[in-house]
């Protein structure tokens, strides 16, 4: 849910509700990377209620879609992480697997 | 509706030495074995359903 | 930029500027001040935390792209991101693996240990249906302890259970019936050794709960329970087909991970008569359902020596660390001096630095902020890398629901 003003679409808070810090300060951390960001932070108003207040002020793009764009690059950085690790674990299980298989002499 | 009187009697366990005893309405209150007088009620045969948490 | 600017200020007082002049080419010229990149005492505050002997220093991040513009360094790590990340595994048992990321944001690294914690789903006991409990054991208590039971059952296989009733698609049925006879035999599931007389305790341990792959067979109380002649009476869970003939399960049955676990335990006479039902859940409502137990990260710690322990201190040093993170290394002449050796097991007792401020000069403690050593305990319900993939799955699910969620 954006909050904004009309006629400043550069500044705008966007209230998420079933969110926490997990996913509030990861998307900070992508938005702060992001050169058209002049200002960004995150708040919760109260624990108990789920819900998080991102407020984003740009150098002249629409904050909306500086906000799209730091959740695509989150995105691509996950799909990332995944592939290197899923490559990493599959690297490391043959290395062992071949150090087993020397010490086994048949298959 | 069938009487429920003279059916089926319901069990209590004794206090002292742990028997089950059959006891119908208006029976003296008394363990057949060991004559203790204090018998307790057998738990409920309903399903009772709980929340794992 | 800025150096050209300089260049030109106005000039008032021909031998005024001239110094000033002089003084600016001067600091131009300095080498340690070079344009695109960060001069080491900035790089080493903005890589490094510094742990020094009462509390660590410089130990924010800086994620602002801008932050050093200045210096015209781009902060930004997202460009060089694919290039730069690695992911090390040095540890991958069946339960158990510890991997290094490197050259992420802690903001990243801190997400993927929280939904690792709280959000991945796995399957866990949640309705308990006690017939009889005659034990020592209260309902309730009994209860509890089977829901912290870890259930074997891969959880992407099943759905939530939202408001729907039970069927075989979100819940797993166990029986339990145990009874511990008043003469020592007891009945129930076979064990060896449990037979002879005299056995006047049982334990009900968790390889008792048998898996009900047909659903639930207590019946359910229905207040018309009058000439209904239904064949089948209803009863807690609607199967409409039975979860061992399904592919998944006729080959991995389902039960507890561990079946040591005890739940219970019985005198002479006593019995448990229960069901017990199963459904999908996440850590973040109950913490029966987390699947890890748990995951943590921590950063790579880097001794530095910064001047020579030569000899008796170096000696000592090796004495005082309690992971041995230093070792001696002879350089002739019967000299000796101290080095690191596994500056990865550090940490952090300070005990090497605690004594005075002589060791706190010689010795640096730091953690590198960009590359984290993560544990994952898995308690057997999935293996931690599928875990992991799985964290990262979810975390992209969020920002996809995000963007749905402005449009």
């Amino acid at each position: 849910m954006e909050l904004g003003s009309l006629s400043d679409p550069t500044q705008s808070t966007f209230s998420l509700v079933d969110e926490d810090h997990t996913f509030a300060n990861a998307i900070r951390f992508t938005l702060n990377q992001d050169p058209r960001t002049k200002f960004c932070g995150y708040s919760i108003p109260h624990p108990s209620d789920n819900r998080v207040n991102i407020r984003i002020q740009t150098t002249g793009d629409p904050a909306k879609d500086v906000f799209k764009d730091a959740c695509q690059d989150l995105m691509v950085m996950c799909q990332h992480v995944s592939n290197t690790f899923n490559k990493a674990v599959v690297d490391f299980k043959l290395s062992n697997s071949v150090e087993g298989m020397d010490i086994e002499s048949d298959s | 509706m069938d009487p429920q009187q003279p059916a089926e009697p319901v069990y209590y366990i004794c206090g002292d030495c742990g028997m089950e005893i059959p006891l119908k309405p208006n029976d003296v209150i008394q363990c057949r074995e060991c004559g203790y007088r204090i018998l307790y009620k057998k738990r409920t045969r309903r399903i009772v359903q709980y929340e794992a948490r | 930029m800025s150096s050209s600017n300089e260049n030109t200020t106005s000039s008032s007082g021909s031998e005024q500027s001239d110094s000033r002049n002089d003084t600016l080419d001067f600091i131009e010229k300095l080498s340690d001040v070079p344009m695109g990149k960060l001069p080491p005492h900035i790089d080493f505050q903005r890589t490094r935390v510094d742990c020094k002997a009462d509390a660590p220093i410089h130990t924010d991040t800086f994620q602002y792209s801008g932050a050093y513009a200045s210096m015209g360094v781009d902060n930004s790590l997202l460009d060089s991101f694919s290039s730069n990340f690695r992911v090390e595994v040095i540890r991958l048992e069946k339960d158990e693996m510890e991997f290094d990321m490197i050259g992420i944001d802690p903001a990243i690294a801190n997400a993927f240990r929280r939904i690792l914690i709280a959000e991945v789903p796995t399957m866990a006991i949640e309705r308990v249906l006690i017939a009889n409990n005659t034990s020592v054991i209260q309902d309730e208590v009994l209860s509890h302890r089977l829901g912290l039971i870890p259930i074997k059952a891969d959880p992407r296989l099943f759905e939530f259970t939202e408001n729907n009733a039970a069927n075989e698609k979100n819940t797993i049925v166990f029986g339990l019936k145990v009874r511990c006879e008043k003469q020592g035999k007891r009945k129930g599931p076979k064990r060896e050794g449990q037979e002879q007389d005299g056995q006047t305790r049982i334990t009900v341990k968790s390889k008792d709960l048998v898996w009900l792959p047909n659903g639930s067979n207590f019946a359910l109380e229905s207040e018309g329970s009058s000439s209904n002649s239904s064949s089948k009476p209803k009863t807690y869970t609607s199967f409409t087909c039975s979860q061992d003939s399904l592919p998944e399960f006729s080959s991995n049955p389902v039960g507890p991970t561990d079946g040591d676990i005890t739940i219970a335990r019985l005198g002479p006479g006593q019995e448990i008569e229960l069901e017990a039902l199963a459904v999908k859940g996440i850590g973040k409502t109950h913490a029966k359902w987390s699947p890890v137990a748990p995951a943590w990260y921590r950063m790579l710690p880097e001794v530095i020596i910064l001047k020579d322990i030569e000899d008796e201190l170096a000696e000592k040093l090796v004495a005082t660390c309690p992971v041995k993170v230093f070792d001696i290394e002879d350089i002739g002449n019967g000299k000796k001096r101290a080095t690191v050796a596994r500056p990865r097991k550090c940490t952090l007792c300070r005990e090497c630095i605690r004594e005075g401020k002589g060791w706190e000069d010689s010795l640096s403690l730091r953690r590198v902020k960009d590359h984290f050593i993560f544990t994952i305990e898995s308690t057997g319900v999935l293996p931690p890398e599928v875990l992991f993939t799985e964290a990262v799955k979810i975390l992209q699910d969020k920002c996809e629901r995000a963007i749905t969620d402005l449009c």
